[in-house]
């Protein structure tokens, strides 16, 4: 497992997609502050007031479709460069393969997800002060979850990943499914009363929690926490399932 | 100690309706150059990637190592390289990236492998150049590099030789020769390309349709393959005579419908013409044959053969 994970880390830090989505982010964070310098009569926001609406206001889109171009290059082109037969025919278990591949994708994702959140908020408190920052509590618990749902999204990412073995059919279905995603289980919970607690309770929902997490009560607080693990796992096992069954051609 | 290094018993792989493999059952001795040939979509894929792992069968098992057992065949794996339907690389990477990554997987420690494998396959002066900016043959090179990182036993190679020029030929030959005569490792090679495989194999398996026709060894094929001299004449048993005393030789074969098979003075077949007609024997039928690999191959496949 060692060194398949080793082997995941290196190719990820070849990636180019990686490395394109990193650097984009790395830009938006520095620039995108700069325009509030922009804003005339209303004057700079505050940090706190600049990380609810415009770093946590974006997250959730940002860990959603970004990730799905990595999942498309990192995971889905290894059929297509025939690279995926030699990590096959390695000598290392499909169960290995899979987790230490979905483990170092998730890693990639928390990583993209992450550098809005630190790099935008530090840079804002460069451009606009350090008088008014977000509290420590509130900061270290909606990156925690960001890091939480990154994963959870990454399992499900890599479950169509493996199922997809084009890089352009999973990129264009990942994103499709996650910009619509949320109408069509938003109608079926409200014409399937099974379905209702079921969406409220799935990571489609919950992610739009994070923002308000320090006024939630701290059962809500849980099902936050607990529901992107368990998604991660479900997925995890899924994912392995249909991986140790696949014909790699 | 195993004397087999894989041995399949029954093999069959069915994809929807069709058998790719069907029943096959062949043997590799540990350190023969075995030889695999067929015609594309006879099932010599397929079976490499059965033993590889990317394909489970449909019936039969398999021994790898003399393993048996699935668990330990992940295990034995590790003991072999690989290429199977082309080079597996990164095309973003360089040379020695595609191979650092490699090295990682295998878990080989240290870094010298990766120039010495480069330097092995003539690739040690690539520098940058991304392996997809590599000509073909470059990527084949590659391709071998990556299957020899780690030294393994058993070289499974599907079409090694795709794209080289005839002096890659030449060197990826020689190469897999020194492998096996220097290291003792056993090779499985698959090519359309019969006349390069006669001159590296020792032992040949044929598959058509998904099933194995033939196993033989290269000597066995060399007697199958011998070019004679197919002589008819009026009088066979004195032809036999004639040959035995003017031309001094006993490598002849008299069939039951009385043709003559001469062996020898293959090259030079006026001289033995101009003995039996000076003896006063009538020849009805004097020709050179022989079939070569390809037209051996051929009869056995029972049609013409596709590269």
């Amino acid at each position: 497992m060692g060194n398949l994970m080793k082997t995941e880390w290196y190719k990820l830090r070849k990636d180019r997609s990686f490395r394109f989505l990193t650097w984009i982010l790395i830009g938006i964070a520095v620039l995108f502050p700069l325009l509030e310098f922009d804003n005339g009569s209303s004057g700079l926001p505050t940090v706190k007031a600049y990380y609810l609406d415009n770093v946590l206001g974006v997250h959730a889109n940002i860990v959603k479709l970004l990730p799905s171009i990595l999942a498309g290059f990192f995971i889905s082109s290894e059929y297509s460069m025939g690279t995926m037969k030699s990590i096959a025919s390695s000598g290392n278990s499909r169960l290995r393969i899979y987790f230490a591949k979905l483990m170092i994708f998730s890693i990639g994702t928390i990583i993209i997800s992450l550098i809005l959140p630190i790099v935008m908020t530090g840079v804002s408190s460069i451009y606009f002060g350090f008088q008014d920052m977000p509290e420590w509590t509130f900061y270290l618990q909606t990156t925690g979850l960001i890091i939480l749902y990154g994963a959870a999204f990454a399992s499900i990412m890599a479950v169509f990943s493996i199922l997809f073995t084009d890089s352009g059919k999973t990129i264009g279905f990942l994103l499709m499914f996650f910009i619509f995603v949320d109408w069509p289980l938003q109608v079926l919970a409200a014409r399937v009363p099974f379905f209702e607690p079921i969406l409220n309770h799935s990571i489609f929902k919950l992610v739009y929690d994070i923002i308000i997490v320090n006024r939630l009560e701290s059962s809500d607080v849980l099902s936050l926490v607990v529901v992107p693990i368990v998604t991660f796992i479900a997925f995890g096992v899924i994912g392995s399932f249909i991986f140790q069954r696949k014909e790699i051609k | 100690m195993n004397e087999y290094i894989l041995k399949t018993n029954r093999l069959s792989k069915k994809y929807h309706n069709k058998m790719a493999l069907n029943k096959v059952s062949m043997a590799i001795k540990k350190g023969a150059i075995y030889g695999f040939i067929g015609q594309n979509g006879a099932g010599k894929s397929t079976l490499i990637r059965l033993i590889t792992g990317l394909g489970n069968p449909t019936t039969g098992t398999f021994e790898l190592f003399g393993e048996n057992n699935e668990r330990m065949i992940i295990e034995a794996r590790k003991r072999i390289g690989t290429i199977i339907e082309g080079p597996a690389l990164y095309p973003q990477m360089t040379a020695a990236e595609n191979l650092e990554a490699h090295r990682l997987l295998k878990g080989i420690p240290g870094k010298d492998c990766v120039e010495n494998t480069l330097a092995l396959v003539g690739l040690q002066d690539t520098g940058k150049k991304k392996a997809k900016d590599f000509s073909l043959g470059m990527k084949q090179r590659l391709g071998l590099a990556i299957a020899l990182l780690g030294d393994p036993e058993f070289l499974i190679l599907d079409e090694p030789i795709n794209g080289l020029d005839p002096m890659g030929v030449v060197e990826v030959r020689e190469l897999l020769k020194k492998l096996n005569k220097e290291y003792g490792i056993t090779i499985l090679v698959s090519s359309h390309i019969l006349s390069e495989l006669h001159l590296l194999a020792t032992h040949y398996g044929i598959i058509h349709n998904g099933e194995l026709l033939e196993q033989l060894s290269a000597k066995e094929l060399n007697e199958k393959c011998q070019q004679y001299l197919h002589i008819k004449v009026d009088n066979p048993t004195k032809a036999t005579t004639i040959i035995e005393s003017h031309l001094s030789t006993q490598e002849f074969e008299v069939m039951p419908d009385g043709i003559i098979k001469l062996f020898a003075y293959v090259d030079v077949p006026g001289k033995v013409s101009k003995v039996l007609t000076n003896e006063g024997l009538v020849i009805e039928e004097f020709m050179p044959k022989g079939e070569d690999l390809e037209s051996f191959f051929s009869n056995r496949i029972g049609g013409v053969q596709h590269g």
